[in-house]
């Protein structure tokens, strides 16, 4: 899994340098080049009007006074968007920062525009061009949404998809659809691909049509979120078709794009994670994960943001690690538990039988000797003299704390679980262990 | 015209039940949905209480309905539908009160049913899917107790109609059972099937639709003649609020936040030919007494103008 973080809030493509050293520093190795920072919605819902016409002189008339460089619209002019980039991408190779994914212009949720599609084929054709040059193999293109009924949205976006395919295949690039929400009277709204059933279909019959897989799938976790949509019945039922995820959390009723675990409320997180966690180990996700925090990042002081990022990059690593944590029970020839708790009842819950513990440990001696969940509990020394091969799960959330008491016991192989994100819960809890 | 309904609940009481459904009638409503869960609410099972309404004989009950029975036919009002006592499974609940909900209080709010000649009982799936890992594993005890009833309603001619619902994470509502519309339709069908009968249909809750984000026309027609009653009610998108349709504006161009258009060509489009049916007893109370008729007669009024609208 490549984990990608997206510029948005943090570079300034006029003045990249501290922005992509930001992400650099914090041990990001790539990034997901959002083209929307060189043609927003805002710019493609006023395309070709008088009034945007006027503003566009005098924003030029502006920057010439000032000795700025400022580009003409991309939306009139696509073949700009190399250039446009230029600067920050100099800065990513400079960091050594790849480009692993692309997400192309999209018109704003609450569009009004039935008149793009000629604009909008034409930016994500050089979109597909500027993605072969820049190395990188995947493009999101968000499906179009101005159209009602899941029939026409279809016969809309079908033949709007297939018209990129043959140039994608030229140029070795995926097309990614992008799950949607629409605006209606400022309400969300559940879009194209919002369904999953309708959106692996989607991606099948494109694929079918096309006679090669030039189609996937980016899911973004924000707008499953604002739907109010389960991820895992989302992730299992896309399954591979999923290339891409995009990461980050909002309030669950407007979109934005904060540091996952940030919204909460009562001491509960506002998206889902669970779901998200299960959704992806289920279907053992091995894409792109993009980290978007664009408004966190907005938020915090400049001065911060090297402190932000590093607790970004931990946090990625996290999700990272639990969708993974199947990959980290297959490590090892053997295992142990250190802890007869509630930890390591979920453990046996729902790994025991396929990642059988030899037994499990724990620092209280009154249970040494007995059973627990199946597992004889022994004191800490039994540890000692196990081989390498065998890891040493903690299921205890004081985790440090008995990780320091294991090294200082000259034991290294030790690992952490952690039952916070289970495929299934017990509907209790046992009390006093 | 379609004939349009409310809840009985804060309209019908029990020490004067003739006066409750005159009020509905002169209000212009021609149906109810009898509000069978206010006999043993959710707020007391989630404290894990049970109340003894239940424990009476099926004569007991029906000698304590009989009066609204009358009452709702001599004031002209059919009774429609009605909602079953909810939750019908309490996840930490004590093996006694899970036995009482599913063994006694289901198959007395079937019998009642057909007490009433009423054709739909609604109830809600169950909340599993945290503990059980997906919406399959939550679906299929939901469809266990589905099973448990469904003789019972192919004996009576009723259908149980099961709910969209919705869940909370950090009170961010998001969906709950019955949210997927392929899967209510799959299932739906299947079952039918099964027993030869139309036992199970669906109830669109269009607030709890407009919690998690459901597009109503797409919905709607999906689920075609699978759709047998509504809960129809408003709410802003962030609370299960119960209010009026039309209330709720979110632009500057005040247009309803609701989209009430969508759900009207959902109805022309699925051609519906029942009772639009309004849950929206949290009106009544908001409002000054004084004006609970007035509050109905408007909401019976928006119900004749989504039909008018949907030309049914």
């Amino acid at each position: 899994m490549n984990i990608v973080c997206s510029p948005s809030g943090i570079v300034s493509p006029f003045r990249p340098g501290q922005g992509i050293m930001d992400i650099a520093g914090a041990g990001f190795e790539g990034i997901s080049l959002e083209l929307a920072m060189c043609c927003s919605g805002h710019e493609l819902e006023h395309f070709g009007e008088e009034s945007q016409k006027e503003k566009e002189k005098e924003e030029q008339q502006n920057a010439l006074d000032r000795g700025i460089k400022k580009f003409p619209p991309i939306s009139e002019h696509p073949q700009g968007m190399s250039r446009f980039f230029e600067k920050m991408l100099g800065s990513c190779r400079e960091k050594n920062l790849h480009v692993f994914v692309m997400t192309a212009p999209s018109l704003p949720r609450d569009t009004k525009r039935e008149d793009m599609v000629p604009v909008l084929k034409s930016l994500h054709e050089e979109a597909i061009r500027y993605c072969k040059s820049l190395g990188c193999s995947y493009l999101v293109i968000r499906p179009l949404t101005y159209v009602r009924g899941s029939e026409k949205l279809w016969q809309l976006n079908r033949e709007y998809y297939l018209g990129l395919a043959d140039l994608a295949k030229d140029h070795g690039v995926m097309i990614l659809l992008e799950n949607q929400f629409v605006l209606r009277n400022g309400q969300a709204v559940r879009g194209a691909c919002s369904d999953e059933t309708a959106a692996a279909r989607w991606v099948d019959e494109l694929n079918r049509e096309a006679g090669e897989e030039r189609f996937g799938f980016c899911m973004n976790v924000g707008v499953l979120s604002l739907c109010g949509q389960s991820m895992y019945e989302f992730a299992v039922t896309m399954g591979q078709r999923i290339k891409a995820v995009i990461l980050g959390d909002c309030d669950g009723y407007h979109e934005g794009y904060m540091l996952p675990f940030t919204s909460v409320c009562s001491g509960q997180p506002r998206t889902d994670w669970l779901s998200l966690i299960r959704g992806l180990r289920r279907i053992g996700f091995d894409g792109q994960m993009i980290l978007n925090m664009s408004d966190t990042a907005a938020v915090f002081s400049p001065l911060l943001r090297p402190q932000l990022m590093a607790l970004a990059k931990a946090v990625a690593e996290y999700f990272k690690w639990q969708v993974q944590i199947e990959e980290l029970l297959k490590k090892y020839d053997s295992i142990v538990l250190f802890g007869a708790g509630n930890m390591c009842r979920n453990y046996m819950k729902c790994y025991g039988e396929t990642y059988p513990p030899l037994f499990t440990c724990d620092n209280n001696e009154r249970i040494w000797g007995t059973t627990f969940c199946g597992l004889e509990v022994k004191p800490p020394e039994a540890l000692k003299g196990l081989p390498e091969t065998c890891g040493i799960f903690i299921c205890n959330i004081y985790y440090r704390e008995i990780e320091k008491q294991l090294r200082d016991m000259g034991i290294n192989h030790i690992e952490f679980f952690n039952d916070e994100y289970m495929p299934t819960f017990y509907f209790d809890r046992l009390k006093g262990v | 015209m379609l004939e349009i309904g409310v809840q009985t609940k804060n309209a019908v009481e029990d020490q004067n039940p003739a006066e409750g459904f005159r009020m509905l009638k002169r209000a212009g409503f021609s149906c109810v949905d009898f509000s069978l869960n206010y006999y043993l609410t959710n707020k007391t099972l989630y404290r894990m209480e049970q109340n003894h309404f239940f424990d009476k004989t099926r004569g007991e009950l029906e000698d304590y309905f009989t009066p609204h029975k009358r009452e709702a036919q001599a004031a002209g009002i059919r009774i429609h539908q009605m909602h079953m006592p909810y939750p019908i499974y309490m996840p930490n609940g004590k093996k006694e009160l899970n036995d009482y909900l599913w063994n006694v209080m289901a198959p007395k709010s079937m019998e009642l049913c057909s007490f009433f000649e009423c054709s739909y009982i609604v109830i809600h799936g169950f909340k599993l899917a945290k503990n059980l890992g997906s919406e399959e594993a939550e679906w299929s005890e939901t469809e266990r107790f589905i099973h448990s009833i469904a003789p019972m309603a192919k004996e009576m001619g009723i259908t149980i109609c099961i709910e969209n619902l919705y869940s909370s994470v950090g009170k961010h509502i998001v969906e709950g059972p019955c949210c997927n519309v392929g899967k209510a339709v799959e299932r739906i069908d299947r079952i039918n099937d099964r027993y030869g009968a139309e036992v199970l249909g669906f109830c669109f809750d269009t607030g709890h639709a407009n919690l998690a984000r459901l597009d109503f026309e797409d919905f709607m027609t999906r689920l075609g003649h699978r759709l047998k009653v509504f809960h129809i009610h408003d709410n802003d998108g962030v609370g299960d609020l119960h209010q009026i349709p039309f209330t709720f504006t979110k632009t500057r161009e005040n247009q309803p936040s609701t989209d009430w258009e969508g759900f009207v060509r959902g109805l022309r489009a699925m051609g519906f030919d029942k009772v639009l049916s309004f849950e929206t007893a949290p009106v009544l109370s908001a409002f000054p007494q004084d004006m609970k008729e007035d509050v109905l007669s408007l909401i019976a009024k928006i119900g004749k103008h989504f039909a008018g609208e949907a030309g049914l």
